[in-house]
């Protein structure tokens, strides 16, 4: 388990966050930035928006950064390990597709599907099916991502 | 060549440089629009060159550090 997890409720649901798993891939903030606000402590409000709202960005989130529950007994559950199932198989999917690069707003280069890394130093790096690669200069996890683009006020979008 | 005879995207991070792409990709806009690439690209990953998302050397006055 994250050491770092944390979680934010409302009176439905609880949202967790494991800051090791997130790849800052920036969807929740770009499409809700009234609950999920990087600048704000806490970073998630719970009651900026409504819970089926929240759980339709936690659902776009395209790790298991982001995963909820349901707090009542009774209500239909989906508990953090069964969205992170879901999450993974759409990954799988992603397998022998071609690398989608995304320029993400004022953010990394977000891809997704087949590919590898080389490292600067001529090294493989980790396979995975996503990753985030920093474009503002300032990470500290070098060639990735680890958020420094907002501490940075980095702007640029192509849209 | 076309798509499917392309090989498999590899992302080769140039020590304190851009980040190469070759392979079989497609570079997009966070909301979708495709932007036309050649077959091997160097995006900017030090957040200073003046024609992103591709590289113009400005890593070198920004001093990027691996």
């Amino acid at each position: 388990m994250d050491p770092n997890e944390r979680k934010y409720a409302n009176k439905e649901i609880t949202v967790h966050w494991k800051p090791s798993t997130c790849i800052h891939a920036t969807t929740c903030y770009r499409e809700l930035i009234e609950v999920f606000n990087p600048r704000n402590r806490p970073w998630i409000n719970m009651d900026g928006a409504s819970t089926e709202r929240i759980i339709d960005i936690v659902r776009k989130c395209p790790t298991d950064a982001l995963t909820y529950e349901w707090n009542e007994d009774g209500k239909v559950s989906e508990k953090p390990p069964e969205s992170g199932l879901s999450k993974g198989s759409r990954l799988e999917e992603a397998k022998d597709q071609p690398a989608e690069i995304r320029i993400m707003k004022n953010g990394p280069y977000v891809v997704e599907g087949d590919f590898t890394i080389i490292g600067s130093d001529g090294q493989g790096l980790k396979q995975m099916l996503m990753i985030s690669f920093c474009r503002c200069g300032a990470s500290e996890e070098m060639p990735f991502c680890d958020g420094s683009h907002r501490i940075e006020n980095f702007t640029n979008s192509c849209d | 060549m076309d798509n499917n005879s392309k090989k498999k995207a590899e992302f080769r991070v140039l020590k304190n440089g851009p980040l190469q792409v070759t392979g079989n990709f497609t570079l997009k806009c966070s909301e979708g629009k495709v932007i036309d690439t050649k077959e091997m690209i160097f995006l900017c990953r030090c957040g200073g060159s003046a024609n992103k998302p591709f590289c113009d050397g400005s890593h070198r006055r920004v001093g990027l550090r691996d």
